[in-house]
């Protein structure tokens, strides 16, 4: 019965991938410009030359056979090459996608721990001074500006202080002697950017957490609990933060998948080389293969994401189940 | 309990991917390494398929062409020590230097030469085409000599840059795998190779070819060049000396670094313009312009409404220069119009032109009409990521309202700029474009077979500029070169409005050795020569 529902879901999820593709695939043609018109703004180019790239990338058949020779290669795993760096789509995505993950997957992780922490906290001490000292936080870092505090964190840490780099992953050209010291190398790199990243998700999560937990200890299971003479925190953390974890799921999954997005905003401040900005060249260039790769990583992570909230949701929540 | 589990996940990441420099040892102590903030990625390493800007930077410093340029655009040998031309002007021979080896190794010989330009024109090179345009057949008499002849006297044929690739790696790729081949070696003979173990996401490290055979070697031992997406925090990295230059600041950084006193500004003009382009395409082109910018009066009219020095200041920072015509002041082909026909600021004129042409205000709107009650009133397009170029038509709009001429302001992305301007669907737009050192390459922007934009199509236009392609005679090219812009700007497709400033910085409290090319107002980088790379070394050297 489970295996079958499993099933199901993962069948689910490949339609829709499917459709996203397809979708997606149109949705690039649509807008106007193509690589090759761009490409005209150069001086010394001839109109022939333009024909040649135009046919050397495919772009001179009819849209169908275009459509097909995508789908023949998509099967076949392919994600084509890409316009912008005329390498294979996976070999530029495989290159940022690990310093996106790393960068996002920490911030996450800082956003998550506090952000819980907070919630916690508030909604315990509903209506006290540290519950609206710990909103008001929570609301601060969720609505300021990400480029903004990025570079207040610059001005504060590098140009005043000068403990960390302004920007980058790895001190450019240095090279190591082991990869411990190539580790404290990115390490140092990644403070600000993942602090900066962590704290403005930290609101979210706050709040989310905050309103559930009120919500929670409401309910009559914790008068029952604390009835039975159990402490305030054996409480909190046995009867009460496992069932306010349940919406909590949802939202991390969701931020989960959209990790592979990037962050823009603070990959420019911090000239992280990550996703979100390439994700931006291959908009500006009409890069269409490295489009559709990218648009297919977020959209299966995000796809993924979700089927693994799902199934972790039935182990949280034996109700789930029937 | 689970945080714990995921926080030991992610280090392992972070463990595994790090895991890619093991083994890899500390810098030796002493290596003077130079760090160039740039704001561009390197498409490909590929030079039949590279477009960016800091490709043809790069691929400079890896490859040798025959001749390269000096300080002032002349040519100097390179990998061609010497050269003749036959007195029929057709028949170019080239002596190649001798002990030249690639990066691997091998030897260079003659044949590489034969087999990169014969590749590079049959594959279509992006950067390097226009250059190899008119050359019928390559003879390799013997390994150090290379005779090219010419369909005609072939103007630019010294000003050639096309980096020289190894005929015993290339020759190896197939024909229709060889255009977007990755390279990920990239042997050249140039005085820099490309270390792949050093580099990583957006760095690109070079280090000195220590058998190069130019008289002259590079004096630093390692060149980085390191992407800075943030313009804000290259000012910051540059004082900090985490950077040593920069390829492109934001020119409202100026001040705040130039005041540091350590740093050297350098408003480095680069051959190129901005312009304000009009849609005067003739009807037959099926185009959706409006009819009345066919109208030379009308043009000229709104050129009067262009308030170059003021743009200059309000839009660009002053970084940059007021222009009129195609070619850069400064550069001897440069043509500058005389008083009378130097259209500068002046509204009130632009009105009495209008008005004597037949165009006033006849239902009291404030905008003019023709004698059919059609309005001047155009759609001003500009690109929607370029603050300046925005304010620009801002600037104008309201300096043609004056004249009464009416522009409706719409910005969008170049993309979608580039896919209406080519079938003639606009009226205006800003944009702009870089040029070279040869001023061929820039002109043939307006010949007839170019296909221009505004859809200008000019009959002795076209004659001169074949002329001038043929033209050995430099002061003889110049003349023709001055007749075409001349034309141009009484046409008036463009209204050129500035020719833009990169503006670089270096640290000049630890550099010294270079110099802005090809004058003092000339670029650090990106100035079509390498002279700058070869020549910085640290201030405190002898």
């Amino acid at each position: 019965m489970r295996k079958r529902r499993l099933l199901k879901k993962i069948v689910y999820a490949l339609i829709t991938v499917f459709f996203v593709l397809v979708f997606n695939y149109f949705l690039f043609r649509i807008l106007p410009g193509d690589v090759v018109s761009m490409l005209s703004r150069n001086a010394k180019i001839s109109p022939e030359m333009i024909e040649n790239i135009r046919a050397a990338y495919g772009l001179d058949l009819p849209w169908y056979e275009q459509f097909a020779l995508y789908l023949r290669d998509l099967f076949t795993g392919n994600l084509g090459t890409s316009f912008t760096y005329k390498k294979p789509v996976i070999e530029v995505i495989g290159g940022k996608i690990l310093p996106t993950v790393v960068l996002l997957g920490v911030a996450e992780i800082i956003a998550i721990l506090i952000g819980i922490f907070f919630g916690v906290v508030s909604a315990w001490k509903r209506g006290k001074a540290l519950d609206t000292g710990l909103l008001t936080t929570s609301l601060l870092l969720y609505s300021m500006p990400v480029f903004w505090f990025g570079m207040i964190l610059v001005l504060i840490f590098s140009a005043t202080l000068q403990l960390l780099p302004t920007g980058g992953m790895v001190t450019p050209g240095r090279l190591y002697a082991d990869s411990w010291a190539r580790m404290a190398d990115i390490g140092r790199h990644m403070v600000m950017p993942a602090i900066c990243m962590g704290l403005a998700m930290v609101g979210e999560y706050a709040i989310t957490m905050r309103s559930t937990m009120i919500d929670v200890l409401q309910e009559d299971y914790i008068t029952t609990a604390r009835a039975k003479g159990f402490g305030e925190s054996y409480v909190l953390r046995k009867h009460a933060l496992p069932n306010a974890m349940l919406p909590m799921i949802t939202i991390i999954a969701i931020n989960l998948g959209l990790i592979v997005g990037g962050a823009i905003q603070i990959e420019t401040v911090f000239s992280w080389p990550g996703l979100g900005n390439l994700m931006y060249t291959a908009l500006n260039n009409r890069d269409y293969p490295l489009l559709q790769g990218l648009f297919l990583i977020v959209t299966v992570s995000v796809i993924l994401a979700n089927v693994l909230a799902d199934l972790l949701y039935e182990l949280v929540d034996p109700r789930v189940k029937s | 309990m689970r945080a714990k589990q995921a926080l030991i996940l992610m280090l392992t990441i972070i463990l595994l991917i790090t895991c890619a420099g093991c083994g890899a040892k500390e810098a030796a102590s002493g290596e003077v390494i130079f760090t160039l903030a740039i704001q561009e990625e390197i498409d490909t390493f590929n030079p039949l398929s590279a477009w960016s800007i800091v490709s043809a930077e790069a691929l400079m410093l890896v490859y040798d062409p025959l001749v390269r340029y000096d300080d002032a655009y002349d040519p100097v040998p390179c990998l061609a020590k010497s050269w003749e031309l036959s007195d029929d002007q057709l028949t170019w021979t080239f002596h190649l230097a001798e002990g030249v080896q690639w990066h691997d190794g091998e030897p260079f010989t003659s044949a590489d030469v034969k087999f990169t330009y014969e590749t590079f024109y049959d594959q279509g090179a992006y950067l390097y085409s226009s250059y190899l345009e008119g050359i019928s057949s390559i003879e390799t008499p013997d390994a150090n000599t290379v005779v090219i002849t010419t369909e005609y006297p072939k103007a630019n044929m010294l000003l050639n840059t096309t980096p020289i690739v190894p005929e015993h790696i290339w020759g190896e790729i197939a024909e229709d795998e060889i255009y977007d081949w990755v390279d990920d070696k990239v042997i050249g003979t140039g005085p820099f190779k490309y270390s792949a173990e050093r580099s990583t996401e957006g760095v690109y490290v070079f280090v000195k070819n220590e058998a190069y055979f130019g008289e002259k070697k590079p004096y630093i031992d390692t060149l980085v060049l390191v992407i800075y997406e943030n313009s804000d925090t290259i000012a910051t990295a540059l004082e900090l000396g985490e950077i040593d230059g920069a390829a492109a600041i934001a020119a409202t950084q100026k001040e705040a670094l130039a005041a540091s006193g350590k740093v050297d500004i350098i408003n480095a003009s680069v051959p190129g313009f901005s312009q304000v382009a009009i849609n005067m395409a003739p009807e037959e082109y099926g185009g959706t312009g409006n009819p009345l910018l066919r109208e030379k009066v009308i043009r000229h009219a709104i050129d009067y409404c262009v308030n170059r020095a003021y743009i200059l200041e309000m839009a660009y920072n002053n970084a940059g220069t007021v222009g009129y015509t195609l070619i850069n002041p400064g550069n001897p082909y440069h043509y500058q119009p005389t008083a009378q026909e130097l259209r500068t600021y002046d509204p009130a004129k632009a009105a009495q032109l209008l008005e004597e042409a037949g165009y006033s205000d006849t239902n009291g709107d404030g905008i003019r009409e023709d004698a059919q009650g059609n309005p001047l009133s155009f759609e001003l397009i500009s690109i929607s990521d370029n603050s300046w170029e925005i304010k620009t038509a801002q600037i104008m709009a309201s300096n043609c309202r004056d004249a009464g001429i009416e522009f409706r302001l719409t910005n969008m992305d170049s993309g979608a700029l580039s896919d209406i301007i080519y079938t003639y669907e606009y009226d205006i737009h800003i944009w702009g474009w870089g040029a070279d050192a040869d001023p061929g390459t820039i002109l043939a922007i307006f010949t007839t077979d170019f296909a221009n934009e505004t859809g200008f199509s000019n009959a002795r236009y076209d004659e001169l500029y074949e002329a001038q392609m043929r033209e050995m005679d430099e002061a003889k090219r110049i003349e023709l070169v001055q007749e075409m812009q001349q034309i141009l700007y009484e046409e008036s497709p463009y209204l050129i409005y500035i020719h833009d400033d990169y503006v670089q910085a270096i640290r000049s409290d630890k550099w010294t050795g270079y110099a802005g090319i090809p004058s003092e107002n000339g670029g650090l980088f990106y100035n079509l020569t390498f002279n700058n790379y070869m020549n910085i070394r640290p201030a405190d050297s002898k």
